[in-house]
């Protein structure tokens, strides 16, 4: 490992988790508004929003530190005719301006509401295209590892998991400072906050139900697709076979039984602050899991060939 | 397009001495850690062990294969270089254009030869250019004029593979269907496909 790859894993971890969680943060703005109000689906998200800004940037940063010659960077959008690399750059610059100016005009309330939404989802939309191309970007023909459907399934995977965990842990973080400014005030958000976490953890289990089907499958196809795929599976259960096993073991206790947990306990009066603390867990031990799977993801790629 | 310029190696006659090698990082002033032309020596095989525990070689095998940019037909490190750095001259030639280059290293995770390089102090890639100062002169790159042995031949590849054959992936270099390649091999009576590679590379400490 060097820092090359750390910046690469930050990177993409950070920038893919940013783009579920405004998915998620825009759903749960559409379900508050539908329920209660725009105002109140305001309160919801807004500070979220804000604090989702910070981590595009830091992810956007991380990547330079994978260049060479960083004070270029600006040129990695020149061959989108051919390159996917120049097509993930794109697209992720565009949805860093989009969620930006989304977060400007909900924070000084410019525009109108529809328009707000509308430039909110499009950063969304942006977000999708920006994963596909990331995908894109592994699946070359020299990397067995990587040139497989398995790619995109395990990035939208993480992109909606850490989306929703995160979002998860923020909507906690947002009532609890709403409380304290005014307690007793925040029944509506009580409430809100409630359903969006078993949405959330809902969302949660089902998507590591999604990651714990395709890993296998991924392992055994790639094992019997070529030597040089072999070559990569004998890396991931061998040499990091500890951190093939922490990272599976770590989202199925943070997705699967934080995640039960707080599906189960989201709605229930009276335990706000034990599903608080739960949702702050299920975020930080899914993240260490998402790391360590995208650690794995760079350190046992074996290009064919010399 | 002018004819694509290729390289032909004759296995049977190399002896993995390392002039090319040598000649390359010499006329071009690589730095350390830096090799555009390499040298890979592959062997495997079996010994069978006798009753009296003496052993008798029976199907063991070892061959030197020189390898470098095989400025291929279809270039994916052109493909995929983000800046478009990367480009194919009307003779064939690849070319990295430093002015270009960031350094993200992408086209080293697409070429299946190992042919870009990474220059620490330049912070850009770099890779075999064919010597096409001199090959612009009419002269032949340093590696073919170096061979000691006269192992190595340069030219149209199409001529080449007249002459020589279209043999083009001795292991370990990988199945020339990815990429094209513009460099052909004569096998020795040893040498492994890439579809039969069974053996492995023994001088991977100085690769």
């Amino acid at each position: 490992m060097n820092v090359h790859d750390w910046a690469l894993i930050a990177f993409t971890i950070l920038v893919q988790m940013s783009i579920g969680s405004l998915w998620v943060l825009l759903l749960a703005h559409l379900f508050a508004a539908r329920k209660y109000s725009v105002e109140a689906a305001d309160r919801l998200s807004d500070r979220a929003l804000y604090a989702l800004i910070p981590v595009i940037a830091l992810g956007f940063l991380a990547s330079l530190l994978h260049l060479g010659n960083p004070f270029s960077a600006y040129r990695a959008v020149t061959n989108l005719g051919t390159s996917w690399l120049s097509r993930e750059i794109l697209f992720g610059v565009i949805f860093a301006i989009l969620a930006t100016v989304y977060a400007f005009m909900q924070w000084r309330k410019i525009g109108s509401v529809g328009l707000r939404n509308i430039i909110g989802w499009l950063a969304a939309i942006d977000g999708l295209v920006m994963v596909y191309c990331m995908s894109n970007v592994y699946m070359l023909a020299s990397q067995p590892a990587w040139n497989t459907w398995a790619t995109p399934i395990s990035f939208y995977a993480a992109t909606f998991l850490l989306g929703a965990l995160a979002m998860g842990a923020a909507f906690v973080a947002n009532y609890t400072y709403l409380q304290r400014k005014e307690p007793g005030c925040a029944d509506e958000q009580c409430t809100l906050m409630r359903e969006t976490l078993r949405w959330v953890a809902l969302a949660a289990v089902i998507l590591l139900g999604v990651e714990l089907v395709v890993l296998p499958i991924y392992l055994v196809a790639l094992a019997s697709g070529s030597a040089t795929g072999l070559a990569s599976v004998k890396l991931m259960a061998g040499s990091f076979g500890w951190m093939l096993a922490l990272r599976v073991l770590l989202a199925f206790l943070g997705a699967g039984v934080f995640g039960l947990f707080l599906y189960q306990n989201a709605m229930s009066a009276g335990k706000e602050k034990m599903v608080g603390s739960m949702a702050y867990l299920a975020f930080i031990v899914v993240l260490a899991a998402e790391v360590l799977g995208r650690v794995l993801f760079y350190v046992s790629h074996v290009r064919i060939g010399i | 397009m002018d004819k694509q310029l290729g390289f032909y190696v004759d296995i049977a006659s190399c002896t993995g001495c390392k002039a090319c090698q040598v000649a390359c990082k010499d006329k071009n002033n690589l730095p350390v850690g830096i090799r555009w032309r390499k040298v890979f020596q592959y062997e495997g095989g079996e010994w069978i062990r006798q009753q009296d525990g003496q052993m008798i070689p029976s199907s063991v095998y070892a061959y030197s294969v020189s390898s470098a940019c095989a400025h291929c037909e279809n270039p994916v490190c052109a493909q995929v270089c983000p800046t478009a750095a990367i480009s194919k001259r009307a003779d064939g030639i690849v070319l990295i254009d430093a002015e270009k280059c960031i350094g993200c290293r992408y086209c080293s995770w697409a070429c299946p030869y190992g042919a870009p390089q990474f220059d620490e102090d330049a912070g850009v890639m770099t890779k075999c250019n064919m010597c096409y100062d001199l090959v612009d002169k009419g002269e032949n790159p340093a590696c073919v004029e170096a061979c000691p042995y006269r192992a190595m031949d340069f030219g149209p590849i199409s001529e080449l593979r007249q002459k020589y054959g279209d043999f083009a992936d001795p292991a370990p270099l990988p199945d020339p269907s990815i990429t094209k390649p513009s460099v052909i091999y004569n096998p020795n009576r040893v040498t492994k496909s890439s579809k039969q590679a069974d053996g492995h590379m023994v001088n991977l400490e100085e690769l």
